[in-house]
C-alpha cells in the first residue's frame, strides 16, 4: 500500500501532470460545452440561442412524449399529408413541396427529428430523403412502420456491398429481434450530443497517457532506476505498485474528463430521454439498448480502450529511454486513424479502421459491423472489449517484464 | 559473510569493460581506485544486480544473486554516481519511499528515517522539497537512504564527486561510522577519499584489477620508487614532461618535486616514504594527472 501511495503521489506532485490535467479538462469543457454555447432553434419570431432555445426545444417536445405505434405514425402521416391540401400551407422550390407558414411552425418545426425518423424507415439503405418524402407515401394499407422498418433492416443486411455471412446476418435479425416495439418517443438531446462526441474523449485519453509515460522511463531519465531496482523489492511489489497507481491515476482522471464532458450536455439538457430506445435517433439501429445501456455500452469499451493504451503505455515507458520517445510512438497510435475514413464496412482495411483507438471511441451503432471469428459473430462493441481486454492482459505483463530486466547502463 | 565476484566479465560491443574480476569480500571497508572509464561503476552495478554480467557469477555465502532474489537485495545498499532524487519529494518523503522499496514496514521506516536524517544532519530542512538542496545535501541523503535497510553490504559509487573538501570530511567520518560490520564498497577516483577509511585497497584499470592488497602493505610494491628533490624551474619544466609527478612545491627559488619512478630521476633525488597518491600515480600516470586538474577546476 505504501509503494503504491508514493508511486500515485510521484505521479500526482509532478508540474506537468498539473498542467496537461487542467488544460485539458479546459478543452474538454470548451468541446463539450460548445454543443451548449452554439445550439440555436427557430420559431416565428427568429432565433433563440443558448440555454434560452435548450428550454423552448424542450417545451416542444412536451406533446411529443409518445408511443409510436403503427397507429400513430400512420394519423401523424395523415396529418402531415392532409396540410398539404390547402395550397396556403405549401411553398415549391421548383424540385419539392414543403409546408409553409403556420403549417409549418406549428406541426412540422416541433416534431422534425420525429418526422425524419419516420421518413427515414421508407427510405432504401443508402438513401436520405427527409421527411418531405412522407407526402407522397401511399396510406392506403396504413403507415405499416414496423413492417417498412423490418424490410429496410432486411435489405440492409442483403446489401452486396456489406458482405454479410449468413451468421452475420442471423445474429443481427436475433439482436434486432430483442428490440422492443412499439417505440417510445421523447426529448433525448442531452444523450444524443452524448452519443456523438464520444471521439472527444481521445484528448483525454492522450492526456493521461502522457502524464503516465515517465512512469518507468522517467526513472530512466533522472537516473533514479538503479537506486530502485537495487531495493528489496524494486523488481517486484514496486512494479505492480507503479502499474497499479498508473491505472488508478488514469481511471481516476479519465472520470473526472467524463464527469465533465457529460455533466454539462446532461445538466443543459436534461437527462431525459435516458430511458428511451436508441432507435428513436436511428430506426434501423439494431442494439436493444436505451440511450444510457448505449452510452455505458461505449463507455465500457472506452475504459477498456483507455486501460489498454495505459498497458500500452507503461510497456513502452519501460522499454525506452525517455517520456518524449514513448510518446513519439504512441501520438501516432492514438491520432492517426484520425486520418483515416472507412470506405464502407467490409474488408480488412475497414474492419481493422474500426478497432483502432480513435475508431473505437465512437459507438458506430448503426452500422451493423460484425466480426467473424469461425462460427463466431461479435459486434463492434463485443470485439472491441474483447481486443483491447486481451492487449491489457497482454501490455501490462510486458511492462513488467521490460521493467524487471531493465539494465542500467 | 562473504561476498565472491567470481570471474566477472561484461562486454558491450568493442568495449569490455569489466574483464575476468575474481574477488572475495569479507565485512571490512574496501576503496575501488581507478580513472574515469576504468570499470568501477561497471562492476559496481553488476554487484548490485541492475546490470547482468556477460560472465561469471556474483555470489552471497555461496548462493548467487539469482537463487537469493529479493533476500540478495534486502542486504544491500546502493548509493549510486550521480543519481536522480524526485525532485518534487521532500527528504522525509523520499526516504519513506525508498524504506517501502527496501521493504521496512512502516514504524521501522519512520523511525530509520528520523534517525539517519538525524545522522546527515537533514532533520531540519527534512519537510524541504528534494529540489530546493544543494550538492551536499543531496550526496548526504544518498547516503541515508542507503543505510535505510541497515544494509550488510554498502555499495558507494563516487559518493564525494562534486563535494567541497570540507563536505568530503564529513562524508567520509559519515561512511565510517555506517561501515561497521559490513562489506562497504567505496568507489572513488579520488584518493585522499578512501586512503583514511579503506582497509583494503582495488586498483582498477580496463576493466581488470591490477592490485588488490590491504591498506597497511598496498604501497609496499613501489617502496624505494617515489623520490623528492629540489631542482629550479627550468629543470622542474623538463621533469614534469619526462615523469609522472606526484607533487611540485616552491621553495624560495627553487622546486620540490616528487616523483614516482623506478629510477632516480636526478642526481640529488631521495626516496621517501610512499603513500596511496604516489601509487595511483604510479599506475594511471597521466589518466590521473588529468583527472586531477579535473577535479582542482571543479
Amino acid at each position: 500500500m505504501m509503494l503504491i501511495k508514493y508511486e500515485f503521489l510521484k505521479i500526482l506532485r509532478k508540474k506537468s501532470t498539473i498542467i496537461v490535467m487542467a488544460v485539458n479538462l479546459l478543452l474538454t469543457a470548451f468541446l463539450f460545452g460548445l454543443p451548449i454555447l452554439q445550439y440555436q432553434t427557430y420559431h416565428q419570431d427568429g432565433v433563440i440561442k443558448g440555454l434560452e432555445g435548450i428550454a423552448y426545444d424542450k417545451k416542444q417536445y412536451e406533446d411529443l412524449s409518445v408511443t409510436i405505434t403503427d397507429e400513430y405514425v400512420e394519423k401523424t402521416i395523415t396529418e402531415y399529408q392532409n396540410l398539404f391540401e390547402n395550397p396556403d400551407h405549401v411553398g415549391f422550390d421548383g424540385n419539392e413541396k414543403f409546408l409553409i407558414g403556420d403549417a409549418y411552425w406549428n406541426f412540422v418545426a416541433p416534431r422534425e427529428n420525429l418526422l425524419g425518423m419516420i421518413a427515414s424507415v421508407y427510405d432504401s439503405p443508402g438513401e436520405t430523403s427527409g421527411f418531405n418524402k412522407l407526402p407522397e407515401l401511399d396510406m392506403t394499407d396504413g403507415a405499416k412502420f414496423y413492417p417498412a422498418r423490418n424490410e429496410k433492416i432486411e435489405s440492409l443486411l442483403n446489401t452486396p456491398s456489406r458482405d454479410l455471412s449468413d451468421e452475420q446476418k442471423a445474429y443481427w435479425r436475433n439482436l434486432n429481434s430483442k428490440v422492443e416495439t412499439p417505440l417510445q418517443y421523447g426529448y433525448h438531446e442531452g444523450f444524443k450530443i452524448i452519443m456523438s462526441s464520444f471521439e472527444l474523449l481521445m484528448f483525454a485519453l492522450l492526456a493521461v497517457c502522457i502524464v503516465i509515460a515517465p512512469v518507468f522511463s522517467g526513472e530512466y531519465q533522472a537516473g533514479t532506476d538503479a537506486v530502485i531496482l537495487s531495493g528489496k523489492y524494486g523488481k517486484t511489489k514496486l512494479v505492480t505498485a507503479k502499474i497499479i497507481s498508473s491505472l488508478l491515476f488514469g481511471v481516476l482522471a479519465f472520470t473526472l474528463h467524463i464527469l465533465v464532458a457529460f455533466g454539462l450536455p446532461l445538466a443543459a439538457f436534461g437527462i431525459d430521454g435516458w430511458n428511451l430506445p436508441i432507435q428513436i435517433a436511428g430506426a434501423t439501429i439494431p442494439y436493444p439498448f436505451t440511450f444510457l445501456q448505449a452510452t455505458l455500452a461505449n463507455l465500457g469499451v472506452i475504459y477498456l480502450v483507455l486501460i489498454a493504451m495505459i498497458g500500452l503505455t507503461l510497456f513502452l515507458s519501460a522499454k525506452m529511454k525517455s517520456p518524449y520517445l514513448v510518446l513519439i510512438v504512441l501520438v501516432p497510435v492514438l491520432f492517426l486513424p484520425l486520418f483515416l475514413s472507412p470506405n464502407g464496412t467490409t474488408g480488412a482495411y475497414n474492419l481493422t479502421l474500426f478497432l483502432l483507438p480513435y475508431r473505437s471511441t465512437m459507438p458506430e451503432i448503426g452500422k451493423y459491423i460484425s466480426y467473424q471469428i469461425g462460427g463466431m459473430v461479435f459486434d463492434v462493441f463485443s470485439i472491441r472489449a474483447i481486443l483491447y481486454a486481451a492487449l491489457t492482459i497482454m501490455m501490462l505483463p510486458l511492462a513488467r517484464l521490460g521493467f524487471q530486466k531493465h539494465q542500467v547502463a | 559473510m562473504q561476498l565472491q565476484l567470481q570471474d566477472l566479465c561484461k562486454q558491450y560491443a568493442t568495449k569490455c569493460a569489466v574483464n575476468h574480476v575474481n574477488v572475495n569480500l569479507a565485512p571490512g571497508i574496501y576503496g575501488l581506485l581507478g580513472a574515469n572509464g576504468a570499470g568501477k561503476t561497471t562492476l559496481m552495478r553488476m554487484i548490485c544486480g541492475v546490470l547482468k554480467p556477460t560472465s561469471g557469477r556474483i555470489l552471497l555465502d555461496g548462493k548467487t544473486i539469482e537463487e537469493l532474489g529479493e533476500r540478495y537485495y534486502s542486504h544491500l545498499g546502493y548509493m549510486p554516481q550521480d543519481f536522480g532524487f524526485y525532485p518534487d519529494f521532500t527528504a522525509r518523503e523520499f526516504m519513506l519511499y525508498m524504506a517501502a522499496v527496501k521493504g521496512l514496514d512502516t514504524k521501522t521506516a519512520k523511525e530509520r528515517t528520523e534517525q539517519l536524517l538525524h545522522m546527515v544532519n537533514l532533520h531540519e530542512v527534512a519537510n524541504k522539497k528534494v529540489k530546493s538542496y544543494s550538492g551536499g545535501m543531496k550526496q548526504r541523503l544518498g547516503i541515508a537512504q542507503a543505510e535505510l535497510n541497515h544494509p550488510s553490504i554498502l555499495i558507494l559509487d563516487e559518493p564525494t564527486a562534486g563535494l567541497d573538501p570540507k563536505e568530503r570530511v564529513r562524508f567520509r567520518n559519515l561512511i565510517s561510522d555506517f561501515a561497521k560490520e559490513k562489506i562497504v564498497i567505496l568507489s572513488t577516483h579520488i584518493v585522499s577519499d578512501v586512503s583514511y577509511i579503506a582497509d583494503y585497497i582495488f586498483m582498477m584499470k580496463n576493466g581488470q584489477f591490477l592490485l588488490d592488497e590491504p591498506m597497511e602493505t598496498v604501497t609496499d610494491g613501489i617502496k624505494g620508487k617515489v623520490w623528492e628533490f629540489l631542482a629550479d624551474n627550468r629543470e622542474a619544466a623538463q621533469y614534469s614532461r619526462h615523469f609522472s609527478v606526484v607533487n611540485l612545491h616552491h621553495e624560495n627559488n627553487l622546486v620540490r618535486l616528487r616523483i614516482v619512478s623506478d629510477t632516480a630521476p636526478a642526481a640529488n633525488a631521495v626516496t621517501v616514504e610512499p603513500s596511496l597518491e604516489d601509487l595511483f600515480l604510479y599506475h594511471f600516470g597521466e589518466d590521473a594527472q588529468s583527472e586531477r586538474s579535473d577535479d582542482d577546476a571543479d
